[in-house]
């Protein structure tokens, strides 16, 4: 569901494991490391953003690796720029109705 | 709970009076900006309307009320629906022969997820945010699995 997210990527630290997972698939201990956060911390971003469907997760030996999947973001990206400058264009349209019409 | 507040300002070659008109007469509002059954009353309460979005959970129908009238300086009015719970005010300032339009939607609740997306995205062009997403979809697309 689109509410998930936008709930997802309203946290600025699930953001930023987007943005690391953006780069490269990562194993759940290198997403620790930069956040000085705890495992369990880390573990619940990573469970958020799997549910919303942002991330997914695999096993390779003992170990799990993350990573991005954008597909749901385009969605969003798609909504950003449907209201993309609404108001700059109504605004926009008012001066040209304003240029065009007689007084 | 914290409020963002998006704003523009820019000048016009026309008169406050001729401004004025067309903010406050459904006609010349449905012209520039959406359909709506305004009266230029305070008190009134009037809807715009324009396409649904159910991603947003908004229905297309924005509830108004006329809280600010006095012309042809200040006019302001309640813009509630979907997610928003919102007030958009202008104010018009003379200038030479022209008119300085003052323009505010405010109420954004940035708490808000949704919220903070419409603010976002109905503000001026990207925010970062919306630059992350163009980066993370750009970097996705360009690694198919």
């Amino acid at each position: 569901m689109p509410t998930d997210v936008f709930k997802a990527i309203a946290d600025p630290t699930r953001r930023r494991i987007l943005d690391l997972l953006a780069h490269s698939e990562r194993a759940a201990g290198e997403l620790v490391k930069p956040f000085h956060m705890s495992q369990p911390a880390v573990s619940q971003h990573l469970k958020v953003l799997r549910k919303a469907g942002l991330v997914t997760e695999r096993r390779v030996g003992r170990e799990r690796r993350y990573r991005l999947n954008a597909r749901p973001l385009k969605k969003v990206a798609g909504w950003v720029s449907h209201y993309e400058q609404f108001w700059g264009d109504r605004l926009e349209a008012l001066k040209k109705y304003l240029d065009e019409e007689e007084p | 709970v914290t409020k963002k507040t998006i704003q523009y300002d820019f000048s016009l070659k026309q008169s406050p009076e001729r401004v004025w008109k067309a903010l406050t007469t459904p006609e010349q509002i449905a012209r520039w900006l959406m359909p709506n059954d305004f009266v230029p009353k305070l008190g009134h309460k009037f809807t715009f309307k324009r396409e649904p979005m159910p991603q947003l959970k908004f229905d297309g129908i924005s509830h108004c009320e006329v809280i600010e009238l006095e012309p042809p300086a200040k006019l302001a009015y309640t813009f509630v629906g979907g997610p928003l719970n919102t007030v958009i005010r202008f104010r018009l300032e003379p200038e030479g022969q022209g008119t300085h339009l003052y323009f505010e939607h405010s109420g954004f609740d940035a708490d808000d997820p949704i919220q903070m997306f419409s603010f976002q995205a109905m503000g001026q062009g990207w925010s970062q945010l919306g630059k992350n997403l163009e980066s993370l979809v750009a970097a996705d697309s360009a690694n198919p699995r």
